[in-house]
Formats: C-alpha cells, sequence, structure tokens
C-alpha cells in the first residue's frame, strides 16, 4: 500500500527579466496526503493548477518532497527512489516517451532491458503486453508510422513492462477517440481487478474517473480539498435535492403554480423548464408533496425520479467555491 | 552487473536503430571533415615546408599529419554529436522515462557514447584507407603501439563523449557546450595547427582538451615510429585523463538526479 502524508513541494524560480534576477520560491503543493491499495484505483482531481501532476511526479521518484513522508509497502521511498522505481511505472497522456524510428517490439524490448527483465520471459511478456493492448501482428512496424490510438496502446503496453506493483496514469486516454478510449478504461479496470495493481489516475473526464475509480482525491492550490467515492463527494457536496418531472402537457402557468405551491413547504425551492423536464431544486425531500400537489392540480406525471448529482457537478460547484 | 551489461547493450542497440536509419548518414558524416581537410591542406600548400618550424612536418607528410589529426578529430566529435543527440532524449520525454527506471544511468552514457563509436571506427578506416592510398610511404610506425595508441584515443573519445553527455543531463539549456566544445575543440586541439606554434594563451586552452594528447601520441606513433616507451607521457596523461573524467562522471551523476529531483527540470525542453 502506498502510505503519502502531508507531501510539499516548492519549487525555486527567477522571476523578473535581464541578468539580476530574483529567486522566488512556489509551494505546487501544500499539503497532501493520500493512499493507494493494491487492486484499486485511486483518482486524483484537480481544479485550477491544483499540483496533480506535481503530485504525481513525487510517488513516482521523480521529484523529492520538501516536506512530508512517502511509504510503499512500507519501505520508505524518499529515501530509497531506486528501490521504488523497480515497483511501478508511469504511463501519460500524448504521443511522446516513445522512439518513433523504433518498432513497437524494439521499445518494448528497450524499455524491458532497462527494467532488467529477465530475457527468458521478457520476448513472451512483450508479446502478451501487445495482445493486451491490441497490436500484435503490428510489432515489426515503426512507430512513426501509428496512429495516436496506437501510439497510446503502446504506451500502455510500455509502462507495464517491467510488471508494476503500483501504475501512475497520468491523463491516459487524452485525445483518444470514444472506441480507444473504452477499451482502455477496461485495461484498466482488468489491471485493477485481475492483475493486483494499484493504480492512481488523474483525468480531466469526469465520466472516466467516476466510472473507474474506487476513491477520489480532489486538490486545489497543492492542497487535498474533498476525498471519497464519487457519490460521497458527490453527497457531500450538494445539500440540495434535485427532482426531474416530465408532464403530458407543460406550460409558464403550469411552471409558476408548481413554484408557488412548493414553496409553501420550503421557501427556498427553485422550478425552473428545461425543454420537455421540469427542474426542481429543494433543500427538502419534497417528493410526496410534488406527487400530491400534481395529483391536487390534474397534472398527469409522465416521469418523475430524483436526480443523484454527478461528479462533474461536484467539480463544477467546488471549482466556483474556490474561485470566489 | 547483469543490468549495467543489459542497460549498456541495450543503450547502443537503441541509439544505433535510431538514428542510423539511413545509410546516407555515413556520407554526410564525411563530407564535413573532408571539406575541412582539403581546405586546411591547400592552406599548408602556400608556405615553404622545407623550412617549417616543426621538425616531424615535411612537404611529404603533411597530408598523413593532418589526416591523423582529423581521423582524430572526427572520432572525438562523432561523441560530441552524441552528446548532443542525447538531448533529444529531453524534447522526446524519454528521458523523463530513462530517470523513472531503475537502470544503472552511467550504463546509459557509455551505451550512447559506444553507440557513436560504431561511426566513429568507419570514419577511421576511412581515413586510414586514404592514407594508404595517398602516401603510404609517409607512414612509419610500429604495429603494437600503432594498436595501443588507437585503443587509447578510442577510449579517451568515449570517456569525453560519456562526460558531455553527464553535462547535457543538467538542463536544457546545457545545448551551448556544444557550441563552445565542437569548434575550439578542432582549432586549439593541434588538428590543423602545430600546438608548439601556438602561443601560451592558447597552449593552455589546448591543455584542456583530450583530443591534444591523443592527436600527438597518434602523430608520434604513426609519424615518428615512437615506441611504447617513447610516448609513455602521454600514454600515462591519456590515462589519468580517463579516470579523472570517469570520477567527474560519477559525481555529476549523482549531482545530476539530486538536481533533478529538487528542480524537476527533467520535463523541461
Amino acid at each position: 500500500m502506498i502510505i503519502a502524508e502531508h507531501l510539499a513541494k516548492n519549487f525555486q524560480v527567477k522571476v523578473g527579466k535581464g541578468i539580476f534576477r530574483e529567486k522566488k520560491s512556489i509551494e505546487a503543493v501544500k499539503d497532501i496526503s493520500l493512499q493507494i491499495e493494491k487492486g484499486k484505483i485511486v483518482g486524483l482531481l484537480g481544479i485550477n493548477g491544483a499540483g496533480k501532476t506535481t503530485t504525481i511526479k513525487m510517488l513516482t521518484t521523480l521529484l523529492a518532497p520538501s516536506a512530508g513522508t512517502y511509504f510503499m509497502d512500507d519501505m520508505d521511498a524518499v529515501k530509497y527512489p531506486m528501490e521504488i522505481k523497480k515497483r511501478i511505472n508511469m504511463i501519460a497522456g500524448g504521443e511522446r516517451m516513445i522512439y518513433w524510428r523504433l518498432t513497437a517490439y524494439e521499445n518494448l524490448w528497450y524499455y524491458g532491458q532497462i527494467y532488467n527483465v529477465p530475457n527468458s520471459i521478457l520476448k513472451q511478456r512483450i508479446e502478451e503486453l501487445l495482445a493486451l493492448v491490441g497490436l500484435e501482428g503490428k510489432q515489426n512496424i515503426p512507430v512513426e508510422t501509428f496512429s495516436k490510438g496506437m501510439k497510446q496502446r503502446l504506451q500502455i503496453a510500455r509502462g507495464l513492462i517491467n510488471d508494476p506493483e503500483y501504475l501512475f496514469l497520468d491523463e491516459p486516454t487524452i485525445g483518444l477517440d470514444a472506441v480507444v478510449s473504452k477499451e482502455l478504461r477496461s485495461h484498466i479496470k482488468f489491471l485493477a481487478q485481475e492483475k493486483n495493481k494499484g493504480i492512481l489516475l488523474t483525468s480531466h473526464y469526469m465520466r472516466e474517473i467516476e466510472e473507474l475509480c474506487d476513491y477520489i482525491y480532489i486538490l486545489n492550490d497543492g492542497c487535498l480539498i474533498k476525498q471519497g467515492t464519487a457519490r460521497e463527494l458527490a453527497a457531500d457536496t450538494f445539500n440540495r435535492r434535485n427532482y426531474i418531472l416530465k408532464l403530458y402537457e407543460q406550460s409558464d402557468d403550469i411552471l409558476a403554480r408548481l413554484d408557488h405551491n412548493l414553496r409553501q413547504y420550503d421557501p427556498t425551492t427553485e422550478v425552473s423548464g428545461d425543454g420537455d423536464c421540469i427542474s426542481i431544486n429543494s433543500s427538502e425531500n419534497i417528493s410526496l408533496e410534488l406527487s400530491r400537489l400534481c395529483t391536487q392540480e390534474g397534472l398527469f406525471i409522465r416521469e418523475m425520479y430524483e436526480k443523484e448529482p454527478e461528479l462533474e457537478d461536484t467539480i463544477i460547484k467546488l471549482s466556483k467555491e474556490v474561485s470566489a | 552487473m547483469r543490468s549495467f551489461v543489459k542497460t549498456f547493450a541495450a543503450e547502443i542497440v537503441k541509439q544505433h536503430k535510431n538514428y542510423f536509419y539511413s545509410k546516407t548518414i555515413y556520407i554526410s558524416l564525411f563530407l564535413w571533415p573532408l571539406f575541412s581537410f582539403i581546405t586546411t591542406y591547400y592552406s599548408f600548400q602556400v608556405f615553404d615546408l622545407s623550412k617549417s618550424k616543426v621538425p616531424y612536418i615535411t612537404a611529404e607528410n603533411v597530408v598523413v599529419y593532418l589526416l591523423l589529426g582529423y581521423m582524430c578529430m572526427s572520432l572525438f566529435r562523432c561523441l560530441v554529436q552524441s552528446a548532443w543527440r542525447f538531448s533529444f532524449e529531453r524534447f522526446h520525454g524519454t528521458l523523463e522515462l530513462i530517470f523513472l527506471s531503475p537502470s544503472n544511468r552511467a550504463a546509459v552514457l557509455l551505451g550512447n557514447a559506444v553507440a557513436s563509436l560504431f561511426e566513429s571506427v568507419i570514419i577511421t578506416v576511412v581515413f586510414t584507407v586514404f592514407m594508404l592510398v595517398l602516401k603510404s610511404e609517409a607512414l612509419f610506425f610500429k604495429l603494437l603501439p600503432a594498436v595501443i595508441v588507437f585503443l587509447l584515443v578510442i577510449g579517451m573519445a568515449v570517456v569525453w563523449g560519456m562526460f558531455l553527455n553527464s553535462l547535457f543531463l543538467f538542463s536544457r539549456d546545457t545545448n551551448f557546450l556544444f557550441t563552445v566544445l565542437e569548434e575550439p575543440m578542432e582549432i586549439f586541439s593541434g588538428v590543423k595547427v602545430p600546438i608548439i606554434l601556438f602561443p601560451l594563451w592558447a597552449k593552455m586552452i589546448a591543455a584542456i582538451f583530450p583530443l591534444t594528447y591523443a592527436i600527438e601520441a597518434v602523430r608520434r606513433v604513426m609519424l615518428y615510429g615512437s615506441s611504447l616507451y617513447e610516448i609513455r607521457i602521454y600514454l600515462l596523461i591519456g590515462i589519468l585523463i580517463m579516470i579523472a573524467l570517469l570520477i567527474a562522471i560519477m559525481i555529476i551523476l549523482v549531482i545530476v538526479e539530486k538536481h533533478i529531483r529538487v528542480t524537476g527540470n527533467i520535463t523541461l525542453f
């Protein structure tokens, strides 16, 4: 298990122009604590340059934390980064980080060698990984002829070449089409559930985080501001309820009447029309009152349900709160 | 050790496949030194070499004298260029992945330098053929000292390449070293002009470059027929330079790794 506590990272940057530039310390990460269990996928979300990438770089030992502790299966990762490097790997989105003039096989062979993967198993592992990412039959083609999706799939294979216990995925599906993204998401699930790998995932796609992650950390300005499952985060962020009501007949008059009557139960209730839907936002559980009111008013209900807040709504709301 | 050897071998294979994808690259490798050699050779023709201040340069052997200089320089230049090429790893993000891995950093540098040696050896062979065809009568050497001195030159060139590679790891802005080291190395190492003719300040600059000692040792063996005993001082200096550079490389690698982990500049390109 990865346990990182109170991680912080300061960078010294030069500001101003000319020869005599002033040095300034920037706190990219101020205080972040997180845990990653084997077999689980943990999401890292950020608002406004939150420090996601810096956090990943610290966890992958590419950066040394300025403060805090970081243990991987009881080994001090700050003190023994070389030992940690043997047990991890990182996959980033984009088309860099592979040798374009080399073939897919040659790329994987090279990375296998520098990770000291025994030659007796390397060939078989490369073949298995190429099959896993759907590049079997393409292993002897130079990477420069690959499509973006194929290069990204090769990245996934590259990140698994040392059979890492923990995998860090930095926006792995960025720029990929829907089909390839879906395939990659199923690979990621497979790696956690079937191969028992601990995975940290960052993504701008909320649906992806919501679909894959067992637990989510939300960062802002270098600090952890929320954590929990997607459901917990949404419930915790939204203390109001959203109802969707679809009627056989809808008009401005009906909206006004609903608004007026529902405010009798909860003065903060807001009623708005959105296409053929009526959206009702209230701080109270008004589902009973709402159905009763429709019966009284002679409105025939086509559909009525309480809409659970989504992770995306949570992030948007948190983003507005921190910007305010 | 096994890990070191695997990384070293993988780096050689990777760099060779990555940069020597086309045979036309060998043509470009020869053209520049060849043009430079021709220019220098005809520059010498305007002087009366029978009155040369340098006793071992004569009108008969000036071609070989220059060819030996250019051969050694080409060896070193290939290694300098290997360091420059290594900076592309930063641009492509692969350097970050090398540092993400537990691979031995010295093995990576050595592999990268030795990969360039492949092209260097081919250049050496071509220059040798040139010499034998043009002026074999000017060559006066014993086999053992010749072999030893060439091995020494290759060793020095590889370690020099590793040293430059290690400096290039510091930041994306170390590319200026390529400009600073490439041309001055050719000017001050005695490739074209004998160092004995240099003023004191230029001799001091020449003393910095390992190529200076390499060229002098090769010329003494190949033109004078000097024995190993007679060039012992150059052998000793060469070995000491290699040891000093290897120690410097190890120290630099430790500093670079710490520097990268503090600044995070490995991702900047």
